[in-house]
């Protein structure tokens, strides 16, 4: 059964042969088909598996192959196909008839065979093979004292902006008719909006305009069922909806696909590997939880091996581990500030910070985003100002920004406000939900990034559902904060603790980006491991054992550069083809800008429905201002060069049906060979 | 647009001038006449003008006030108050090097050091016979919340074996971008099924759950009315959600209707419009283990039409024959709950929290849940773990039977322990054990605090708790009768006795100076079901000498 099909033709995705969308040349032509293929979905119940038709058409050829995409390790482990650390490395050559994904998924096969030196442990459709060694990019800021390029908003055409309004105008116009109308013929349907026995409605009409109006339209962007590893692809579990989004059918269909919307940086989320392996062996030793919160009872040796390793990748003196990332900040920043202290805050930071931030009671300004004019202006004011009404000098003042900006790819202007910390004396946190493992030379974040002493931050928070392909978040700072922290963040008696397979996912992925090295002797240990250097052994458990590739950092140090060259590969791809993009170069967030609210559905669904089926996350407001609507791609060190060509392949086609470059003129504008052919030059020489 | 041409005497220096001007003015009639629509304003104008010279005035006015009003920006309002002081370049200079922060952080008290320094870790798997790391012994683990019993079990930790080969560790998204996965959904139908609700909406944590629920509903002119005793985080929650207050007695439900009686008088009065109405409180009560009376609750929130969000963190999976939480042991319909919350930490034994409701209350969370929207969704395996608890709970319902034995065998040891009191209903599987305050006849500096108190409640006998004041009426402004510091460190003491002597129980840990109202000092017992009669009587008896050794050193 092994070893008999190496893909042979050059085009190794599978063919989706009669219904394919592939010819439309305009929005409209592709709307119309659209209808009408919901509209035979709609007659027929539940469509039967060997006609669906066009609506799940993405679905149709794969589902009957890659049902069984998640039974397929079952099956191999029935075959004997894996031995016993997960290797899987003859994956790719197996034939259609042993459950393997079937006929030649694209998506499961890799695009260029693997010579006989490659070893690879991991499987293709989670993390991509690439061995090309040129395909890979140090992530770090250069010259280093440079000053960072400011953020610039590009704007569209004039006309774009207006249809933009309108089509919002449209929208809203036809919202109140239909509730006008609504309201008065079918009354039933809007009993929870109004109040009845005596009972307010839990939502009013008003309030849930925008969710009822103008976000259920486009619900089928939303929220959509997956299964399986979140890795380089992503089944989707197929729904319809027959009553435009009120309710979704699953279809019981499956559909893989190429996945740039996962929060998968580094490509720690994975089934098999290193990781994997560590996480099952500590289910065996510690079970699935600690039972109680950190100060009641929750304690276990795994948590505080944890907290010291995070201290150690991060450069601080110390860390502490909470169970959620929202928590992190909800149920610690009210333990830092409170009435009487400022919270200074950039306008775009995340809905956790202004949780906790409210909660403190602290008093809260907001500077424009990254701004440092704004915030120094700012600064001046509320120093010489003291607290309002009584001007008496504020306690303490807290600058809290976020390393990398989860909608915009901005990253923070660390060394420039580092400048005005030292002028202005407030003190500083740093949110590094996203930039941590993805940014810097050695992954460990912003202060990596721009070569900067981290311990000049005084907090510095992160989460490991990002990089670490995990859960929960982390604060770091020096021992007198963080043991304050423990006792006086909410988390710590009241919120559940870490649970031990996600403490060791966190180990385990986090020691394999720093790699694992015994202090050679003569050497002085603190300065051979000093940050950001490897970990020593004694900081893992030691029943943890990584394979080789993982405990030597290579395969960290890899990964850190894979996702370093995809993020800049996609994001000067896109801009060479023409589209606005958002962000910094080196950010795996890349927003690409649609601003029609219309645009975003049909973007969303025209990526879907392609041959190789590319699944993106779509924005609108209130995440972001109502205009600047957008596509938000994460990339992953999981993507091959391949799959960033697919993608921009895809936007490509998808950009010139919707009408999306606005970016730069047409002769600037590079074509997609060029592009796939001068990726490397393209990564390594763009600004 | 009517401005006409000022006649004045003219003089000849002038005159090109004024040629200018009247030439541009015709130019400018002539455009603004051939522009559409023109006619009419200038009519209206004219007859506006004619009928009434002082309306012209005003409308100018009003044009000037709305253009004055658009240009303003919001940020320079703030400036523009009347306590801002305009300082030079120079003040500003000298008030910035002259300012000095308070550190970030002071350093732990040393109490709190201690404590910190006391804390216990587990080495290696917790369960009912955990082994610490510090000493290296096996102790009889009353500390952790494992109702249960379900730590270490070897089917749970296959199954996660199983579901960590097929999903991996983390979701690495939020539900609504690629994080719901189908075992997610697996486990809100799993917890709606168990309850008897429509739906339920799946939170990534326990404690994270009810602030973002009491949120999500309770706004700005809303009102709630809630429990004094309610937990940490239900404070939290109704902090943030900026709604009207109003306290009631703790787990006295005489005073819920009390007070639901005078909120509804006050609306009739003000004839404020019918806003939401909540009632927040618990099913077991996290600080000190008491035990509302359901029925009753449910029968007053009908009749005052309030919808009623109860937190079962501590009674989900702990109480009832299955160990469905209140609504079995009182054999109400889960349904007849709003918005029912619990934990799937502590009731599951794993991570996260939920909450139950129609099919209405759990989709607006799918979109208003601050803390399920944005936060990536919990590890599939920790969900399916969550998932093959409750079908353990259907199918062996002698866990809680054991669990019930071991709380009645407790509580028939320390009921008759002397110089402690338990706040906690008996078949609470947390038990609370609070110091007794000190007698008001001894000669203790301590007494004459609860002798002042004595005094002053008993003269304000019967008199009515203020409903916007989350503090109990027996506290006075002498304070309480009782002293954090002292009693914090003597129950200190007994929980170290007690870890010597081979069983760990915890100190409830609480946020002093964070919540809404001091707590009293407790120890807080959480039992098991996977220690049998014997084993906790055992353990029991351990607390009890530990606490009988370190009160008789406390001097009456």
């Amino acid at each position: 059964m092994a070893l008999n099909r190496p893909s042979s033709s050059p085009s190794i995705f599978k063919k989706r042969s009669s219904q394919s969308l592939s010819p439309m040349t305009t929005a409209a032509s592709y709307l119309s088909a659209l209808s009408q293929a919901d509209a035979r979905a709609r007659g027929s119940s539940l469509p039967p598996p060997t006609s669906t038709p066009a609506l799940s058409l993405s679905s149709s050829t794969t589902c009957s192959s890659s049902d069984t995409a998640l039974n397929e390790f079952d099956e191999h482990e029935g075959n004997g196909h894996l031995n016993g650390n997960g290797r899987v490395d003859e994956f790719y050559y197996h034939s259609n008839g042993d459950g393997m994904g079937g006929a030649g998924d694209g998506l499961l096969v890799l695009a260029r065979p693997p010579t006989s030196e490659q070893v690879f442990t991991t499987v293709h459709a989670e993390f991509g093979h690439c061995a090309n060694e040129s395909y890979r990019y140090t992530s770090r800021h250069y010259p280093q004292d440079a000053p960072l390029d400011p953020h610039v908003e590009q704007d569209p055409p004039y006309y774009i902006l207006l249809s933009t309004y309108i089509s919002y105008l449209i929208l809203i116009i036809l919202g109140h008719i239909r509730d006008f109308v609504g309201k008065r013929l079918s009354p039933a349907s809007y009993r929870h909006l109004i109040p009845r026995d005596g009972y307010a409605p839990l939502n009013s009409d008003f309030d849930s305009f925008y969710t009822r109006r103008l976000k259920a339209r486009m619900d089928e962007c939303f929220s959509q069922p997956v299964t399986g590893v979140a890795g380089r692809t992503i089944v989707l579990l197929d729904r319809i909806s027959p009553d435009y989004n009120q309710t979704m059918i699953l279809t019981g269909t499956r559909t893989r696909a190429l996945n740039i919307s996962s929060y998968n940086y580094l490509g720690f989320a994975q089934a098999r590997g290193g990781c994997a392996d560590a996480v099952e062996e500590a289910i065996k030793r510690y079970g699935v939880s600690t039972f109680g919160s950190r100060l009641e009872g929750g304690s276990s040796d795994m948590h505080t091996v944890g907290e010291a390793l995070v201290a150690r990748f991060v450069g601080m003196e110390d860390a502490l581990i909470c169970s959620m990332g929202f928590a992190t900040n909800s149920t610690i920043i009210p333990a830092l500030v409170s009435k009487g202290c400022l919270v200074i805050s950039d306008e775009l930071n995340h809905a956790s910070i202004r949780f906790g931030v409210r909660l403190s009671g602290a008093h809260v300004r907001m500077f424009k985003h990254n701004n440092m004019k704004s915030l120094e202006s700012l600064l001046r004011e509320v120093i010489s100002q003291g607290q309002p009404k009584t001007h008496r000098p504020w306690k303490k003042i807290l600058l809290i920004v976020e390393g990398l900006y989860s909608m915009e790819g901005t990253m923070v202007n660390l060394p420039a406000i580092l400048e005005l910390k030292r002028r202005y004396k407030f003190y500083l946190f740093v949110d590094e939900a996203h930039s941590i493992g993805a940014l810097g030379p050695h992954g460990r974040g912003v202060c990596d990034y721009f070569g900067v002493n981290p311990r000049s931050v005084d907090v510095l928070m992160g989460t490991f559902t990002k990089s670490f392909g995990a859960a929960g978040g982390y604060i770091a700072g020096n021992k007198v904060l963080v043991d304050h922290l423990r006792i006086n963040g909410h988390s710590g008696p009241y919120a559940e603790a870490m649970t031990p397979p996600v403490l060791t996912q966190i180990i385990a992925s986090m020691a394999s980006i720093m790699g694992i090295a015994a202090p050679t002797l003569g050497q002085k240990e603190d300065e051979q491991l000093a940050h950001p250097g490897p970990a020593p052994p004694s900081a893992l458990p030691n029943w943890l054992t990584l394979p080789p590739a993982l405990s030597s950092g290579i395969e960290g140090s890899s990964r850190l550069r894979r996702l370093a060259f995809n993020s800049r590969y996609l994001h000067h791809g896109l801009k060479k083809l023409g589209f606005i993009t958002y962000g910094h170069p080196s950010s795996p967030i890349v927003p690409l800008l649609l601003f029609n609210p219309g645009k975003m559905c049909i973007f969303h669904r025209m990526m879907k429905d392609r041959q190789i089926p590319i699944i993106v996350v779509v924005v609108a407001y209130p995440a972001t201002p109502l205009v600047t609507s957008r596509v938000r791609f994460c990339v992953s060190a999981a993507h091959t060069k391949e799959d960033i060509d697919t993608i921009l392949k895809a936007c490509d086609e998808v950009g010139d049906v919707l009408d999306l470059k606005h970016g730069i003129r047409q002769s600037e504008r590079w074509s997609m060979d060029e592009i796939m052919k001068g990726a490397v030059e393209l990564v390594e020489t763009a600004a | 647009m009517d401005t006409t041409p000022v006649t004045t005497t003219t003089t000849s220096t002038l005159e090109p001038f004024l040629a200018l001007l009247a030439r541009s003015l015709a130019t400018l009639e002539t455009t603004f006449n051939r522009l559409p629509g023109s006619a009419v304003i200038q009519r209206y104008v004219k007859s506006s003008h004619q009928n009434d010279p002082g309306r012209t005035l005003l409308e100018i006015i009003l044009i000037l006030f709305a253009i004055r009003t658009l240009l303003q920006s919001r940020t320079q309002a703030d400036r523009g108050e009347k306590h801002f002081i305009q300082f030079s370049d120079k003040e500003i200079e000298e008030l910035v090097d002259e300012w000095a922060p308070e550190p970030l952080a002071q350093p732990l008290n040393a109490r709190s050091q201690h404590e910190l320094a006391a804390v216990p870790v587990i080495a290696g798997a917790n369960s009912h016979k955990p082994k610490l790391a510090a000493s290296g012994k096996t102790v009889t683990n009353l500390a952790s919340l494992n109702f249960a019993g379900l730590a270490g079990n070897d089917f749970i930790k296959q199954r996660a074996t199983e579901i960590l080969r097929k999903y991996g560790l983390g979701s690495c998204g939020p539900p609504g971008f690629y994080g719901t996965l189908d075992v997610h959904m697996n486990l809100e139908s799993d917890i709606a099924d168990f309850l008897g609700t429509e739906a339920a909406i799946l939170y990534s944590q326990g404690f994270s759950t009810i602030s973002s629920v009491i949120p999500a509903f309770c706004k700005r002119g809303d009102i709630i009315v809630a429990d004094r005793g309610v937990n940490f985080a239900i404070q939290k929650g109704i902090q943030i959600s900026r709604s009207t207050i109003r306290w009631y007695d703790h787990n006295d439900l005489k005073s819920l209707e009390d007070v639901l009686e005078s909120v509804e008088k006050e609306r009739k009065k003000r004839r404020q419009p019918l806003t939401r109405r909540f009632i927040i409180t618990e099913g077991i009560f996290e600080k000190d283990g008491a035990m509302v009376d359901l029925p009753k609750l449910i029968e007053l929130k009908y009749k005052h039409k309030y919808r009623l969000i109860l937190d079962e963190s501590y009674s989900f999976g702990s109480v009832g024959r299955t160990g469905r939480g209140l609504t079995e042991l009182y054999n109400v319909p889960a349904s007849k709950i709003d918005m029912l919350i619990g934990s799937v930490a502590i009731g599951l034994c794993t991570s996260g929290g939920f909450c139950a409701g129609s099919e209405v209350v759990v989709n607006h969370q799918r979109i208003n849940g601050l803390s399920f929207i944005f936060s990536a969704s919990m590890p599939a395996l920790l969900s399916v773990s969550a998932s093959e608890a409750i079908n353990m709970f259907r199918s062996t319902p002698s866990i809680f039977s054991q669990l019930q034995d071991n709380i009645r065998a407790a509580r028939a040891i320390l009921d008759r322990v002397d110089g402690i009191s338990i706040p906690s209903h008996p078949a609470s599987p947390i038990i609370h054990i609070h110091l007794k305050s000190f007698p008001p006849n001894s000669l203790h500096p301590q007494s004459a605090v609860s002798l002042a108190s004595s005094i002053s409640s008993s003269s304000g006998a019967g008199r009515r708790s203020d409903p916007t004041s989350i503090l109990p009426r027996d506290v006075t402004k002498h304070g309480w009768d009782w002293d954090v510091e002292t009693e914090e460190t003597l129950l200190q003491e007994v929980v170290e006795e007690a870890l010597a002597q081979g069983v760990m129980i915890t100190k409830a840990k609480r946020l002093r100076g964070q919540e809404m109202v001091e707590p009293r000092p407790s120890i807080r017992l959480a039992l098991t079901s996977a220690l049998s009669r014997k084993e906790t009587e055992k353990a029991v008896g351990v607390v009890k000498a530990a606490l009988a050794k370190v009160l008789c050193k406390r001097k009456w």
